[in-house]
């Protein structure tokens, strides 16, 4: 029992991660229907963004408490939403209206490039980062075995719940939150009623660049390591969470974030750490032959 | 007169500065993305302790170069008069391919005598026959039959196992191997293929992905059949029909039976004509079959999936056998892999080699296969001229896949061959041909 | 000529008894039936969301209805349920569609889309393909017949000189007469056309109505006669071609006669006029 909770906490916060990068694929599906590839290496390039603070920090002896993992979040955000920002501007908006698997190439072209651009320019080596954060709560005891809630755990949930809310507010109650909403359902009427579609595909490819670099940071915090080709794997998983809660549903990038987290998690507890990836995409596979439009996703009804 | 030469000189200096204003822009940003990343680089140190260390001079060489790039790229495009309609294009290039095809076959076919022609150009002309063909068969699900499917190498995986552990296990020969490899990845590729009937698009697309990671991932953690991250070595190298290329000169080996001077290259030309002939018998099959009923049903469900079904076509066959057939070639193409390398693993069969036969088969131009074989040879054989670069080359290689896509979304030939016609020989413009949501 | 196409027992080609469909809460169509004689055209008409479409993806397969029977009687007297039949079954059983929305192959050429169009009979002759594959002289010679069939279709729509032109290229009346000429190349026995008329000219509406009766009488081509099945708003073709009018609004059948027994029924006016039933 102890041991089932200590894996929902772990589950819940890994599933946090995965589903703040859901969310910016799901973004980019809802408004101009393409799988933007690079995002999983967004999110890398966002971590190591982060690495780079820190140690500036540290060469400072800036790096303790609370202001200074802020800063490097929004350091974080701030350089990552600018890779987001060129990615679409270079290798998707001169394909915007032209064949559909034209921009899904490119974007496996891009992919490959920021991951090979992080190579060349930060080396191949794996950074391993010591732990920033350490200690917890404990929550409770179970004869050896204590369940606690560590804090970078608490910080993960905190901040995913913080950029949330404020994503939701951006998303449902703000002007460019309704140019997006009104792109996503039909692009064309959007741009006759004087909405410049252009930016607003922009901001939303440098909001979600924003989200997945504070995945990024926090993956980072977390795990205490970055690679050049962290992004492939994570982003994979992110972008099954995004259909896994149906793909252009934002509440459902979270929610299929955060059950693929578990899902991966209790398998790795209860089954097999190897296997932990096939379970991921196992569950994605059976969710989509069973409810192709994911749990959250709008029925496509096909008119004939 | 003097005016219209008064208002191009005007003209040029509001060019040129709106040109820079561009360049210094796109210099801004450039700075903002290497500022980081290039100009503070994380090492580690004997100790195993990160450490920052600076390169502001790489930071400024770069952001000079994107500044004078896109000054060039400013003044070049602002130049630039409206192009010669596409159809055009299309039309001179349909009519020099009548030509180039069989130029290209009677190359290929003659290259291993071709004076200059050493090994190392005959393994790199392998390696290139190898993603043609894997291009021509992938082509045969994307292109034709319009399903999006980006685990195909895990196919290509089937192949190349089933032959190293049939070989390894029952001592089978090559040539009993090939067709089972093939017969085997067919079986998978209907298998894989009857849960994703119902997926469209790009949940097609996540699926195959995510079918081909599996693949992967068992092949490195079912260690007692398959070696796991280890692999299979010491696999067997094929024969020239039971007789083996062997330096000895027996009279059972190659060399001996036929009387030569025993030579290494004899296996590399012999492997050669090998992946020539699978080549073109997929090129063979992929051809006939778009004359059939059965490929002008692929065409038709990539055009319009509810109009076939209205025509009493049967989907999930037609579907299924175009996963079949492609899987088919990808395993032949694996066996193929296998007995070359006499070694494989699962590191041969990541997803960026999904991501670039499918890159082949996009940049060629969707269905294809002149336009596919001419992408694979600039793909896989500039990616072997850039071998000086080393760490560079990937970078390099991403980057090209983005600048062609960009200038030719529809690749190197998107215009269609009808498959029938009443009249004389023409082709069918891009824009009609649809591209699929399966 | 139009009496003698009125209901004579037994000579149905399709009874509809009692289909009903309901998506979640909606009641689309209720409990709706009507028969489409042989050799004739029936047309199904209403006002828009009267539940026409449905009825017909539901005969044409692309909707299971919740409740009722369809029964296509073919020619030698044999009955297939087409309620319980999977849509490409049905276009098998020998019912063929086009739609309110054009759905042509566009990146094919005009023959084939023809050639698609008789799919199940051309598969059948390559044997499992290998035949077809190696060149086997059987496969040919049903191919040289499809051909022959799609040119004989193409004079009769006037398209033979854009045979080999991509589909998606033609104007837009020459693409709904493609997509008639495409489902009656799958020779059928009911042909079932969901607004045909929509957004042609009043030329082309004329043309079509010529080419609808050349269909019924089979005189288009040496194809069989075939009876057909449309729903139209263009009340002028209705009246002209029809011989037999079935009135839908919401969800139901209100009226069914000959063209002129519609024309003055009084539900069918208060129906399209609005008006009150009370009042009218």
């Amino acid at each position: 029992m102890a041991y089932a909770l200590q894996q929902l906490i772990n589950g819940i916060s890994l599933g946090m991660i995965y589903g703040l990068i859901a969310v910016g694929y799901t973004m980019v599906y809802g408004i101009i229907g393409m799988i933007n590839f690079a995002h999983g290496d967004i999110f890398m390039v966002g971590a190591f963004v982060a690495l780079v603070a820190i140690l500036m920090l540290m060469s400072g002896d800036l790096m303790h408490g609370p202001a200074a993992i802020l800063l490097v979040l929004v350091i974080s955000m701030g350089f990552t939403a600018l890779y987001g920002w060129t990615v679409e501007r270079i290798a998707y908006r001169p394909l915007r209206g032209s064949f559909r698997l034209a921009p899904l190439i490119s974007a496996i072209g891009m992919s490959i490039v920021l991951q090979n651009f992080v190579q060349v320019s930060q080396g191949a080596r794996v950074k391993p980062l010591e732990p920033q954060l350490v200690g917890g709560i404990e929550l409770m005891r179970d004869g050896n075995f204590v369940v606690q809630l560590s804090y970078m755990q608490i910080l993960i949930i905190v901040s995913t719940l913080t950029v949330l809310t404020v994503f939701t507010w951006l998303v449902t109650r703000t002007a460019l939150g309704r140019a997006m909403r009104a792109c996503e359902q039909d692009r064309k009427m959007a741009s006759l009623i004087g909405i410049n579609t252009d930016r607003t595909i922009s901001l939303a490819f440098v909001i979600g660049a924003a989200l997945a670099a504070v995945a990024g940071t926090l993956y980072l915090l977390r795990y205490g390591i970055a690679d050049f080709f962290m992004g492939f794997i994570v982003g994979v998983k992110a972008f099954t969470a995004a259909v896994l809660g149906g793909i252009g549903s934002l509440p459902g990038a979270v929610l299929g974030g955060l059950l693929i987290g578990l899902i991966e998690t209790f398998w790795s507890a209860y089954f097999s750490v190897q296997y932990k990836d096939v379970a991921a995409f196992g569950i994605l596979v059976l969710a989509l032959v069973f409810l192709p439009t994911g749990l959250l996703g709008r029925q496509e009804v096909e008119k004939v | 007169m003097t005016a219209p030469a008064a208002v191009p000189a005007l003209g040029i200096t509001a060019r040129l500065r709106a040109a820079l204003v561009d360049a210094s822009k796109a210099t801004v940003v450039a700075f903002g993305l290497f500022f980081i990343m290039v100009g503070l680089r994380t090492d580690v140190s004997p100790t195993g302790a990160l450490f920052l260390r600076t390169r502001w001079l790489d930071v400024a060489l770069l952001c000079a170069a994107v500044f004078v790039s896109r000054l060039a790229l400013a003044l070049w495009l602002g130049r630039r008069k409206p192009e010669v309609g596409p159809a055009w294009q299309a039309a001179a290039l349909s009519r020099a391919g009548l030509l180039f095809g069989p130029a290209l076959l009677a190359l290929a076919l003659i290259l291993p005598f071709v004076p200059g022609i050493g090994r190392y150009e005959l393994d790199l002309g392998i390696l290139v026959l190898t993603y043609v063909m894997l291009g021509w068969g992938l082509n045969i699900v994307v292109g034709l039959a319009g399903l999006l499917d980006l685990g195909y190498v895990a196919f290509y995986a089937v192949g190349a196992y089933a032959y190293a552990l049939l070989a390894q296990y029952f001592g089978l020969s090559f040539w009993i191997c090939l067709p089972l490899a093939g017969i085997l990845a067919a079986f998978w590729g209907v298998l894989l293929g009857f849960p994703v009937l119902r997926l469209r698009g790009d949940y097609l697309a996540i699926v195959t992905l995510a079918f081909g990671e599996i693949i992967r991932i068992v092949l490195l953690n079912w260690v007692e059949l398959t070696g796991g991250p280890n692999g299979i070595s010491g696999i067997p190298r094929p024969t020239f029909f039971g007789l083996p290329f062997s330096m000895s000169g027996g009279p059972q080996t190659f060399a001996g039976f036929f009387g030569l001077e025993p030579s290494p290259s004899h296996r590399v030309i012999f492997l050669y004509y090998l992946i020539l002939a699978l080549a073109l018998l997929t090129n063979w099959v992929a051809i006939r079959i778009r004359r059939q009923p059965i490929g002008r049903a692929w065409e038709a469900l990539r055009e319009d999936e509810i109009a076939c079904r209205a025509l009493g076509i049967n989907i999930t066959n037609t579907k299924l056998t175009a996963f079949a057939l492609g899987a088919m070639f990808a395993g032949f193409a694996g066996a193929f892999f296998a007995t070359r390398q006499a070694f494989i693993s699962p590191e041969s069969f990541t997803f960026i080699e999904s991501a670039i036969i499918l890159a082949i088969v996009v940049l060629g131009g969707l269905g294809s296969q002149i336009g596919i074989a001419v992408a694979a040879i600039v793909m896989i054989g500039g990616f072997e001229l850039f071998r000086d670069l080393d760490e560079y080359r990937m970078l390099v290689f991403g980057a090209a896949m983005v600048v062609i896509m960009v200038l030719r979304p529809r690749g190197l030939v998107g215009s269609r061959a009808p498959s029938v016609l009443l009249g004389e020989q023409r082709r069918i413009d891009a824009r009609f041909v649809g591209e699929g949501r399966g | 000529m139009n009496a003698s196409r009125q209901h004579q027992p037994g000579a149905e080609i399709l009874r509809v008894d009692g289909i009903s469909m309901r998506f979640g809460g909606l009641l689309a169509v209720d409990a709706v039936d009507f028969q489409v004689q042989r050799g004739s055209i029936t047309a199904l008409i209403g006002p828009n969301g009267a539940g026409k479409t449905t009825v017909f993806n539901c005969i044409t397969g692309f909707y299971r209805p919740t409740g009722g029977q369809i029964s296509l009687r073919r020619s030698d007297g044999s009955i297939a349920s087409l309620h319980r039949l999977k849509d490409h079954r049905i276009a098998r059983a020998g019912v063929a569609r086009t739609f309110q929305n054009i759905r042509l192959f566009a990146g094919m050429t005009v023959l084939e889309n023809l050639l698609i169009a008789q799919h199940v009979k051309l598969q059948k002759a390559t044997g499992f393909g290998i035949g077809a594959m190696l060149g086997f002289p059987g496969y040919r010679a049903a191919e040289a017949e499809a051909i022959d069939r799609a040119v004989e279709w193409l004079r009769a729509i006037n398209l033979l000189d854009r045979a080999d032109d991509a589909a998606g290229g033609l104007p837009y009346g020459a693409q709904r007469r493609l997509e008639i000429a495409r489902a009656m190349c799958t020779m059928p026995a009911l042909l079932c056309l969901d607004e045909p008329a929509a957004g042609l000219n009043p030329r082309e509406s004329d043309d079509l109505a010529k080419l609808l009766v050349s269909i019924r009488d089979g005189t288009a081509t040496r194809s069989a006669a075939t009876s057909i099945l449309l729903i139209e708003h263009d009340m002028g073709i209705v009246m002209r071609i029809s011989d037999h009018v079935v009135v839908l609004d919401h969800g139901r059948k209100i009226a069914e006669g000959t063209p002129e027994q519609i024309r003055s029924d009084r539900h069918v006016i208060a129906a399209y006029l609005g008006e009150d039933e009370d009042a009218a």
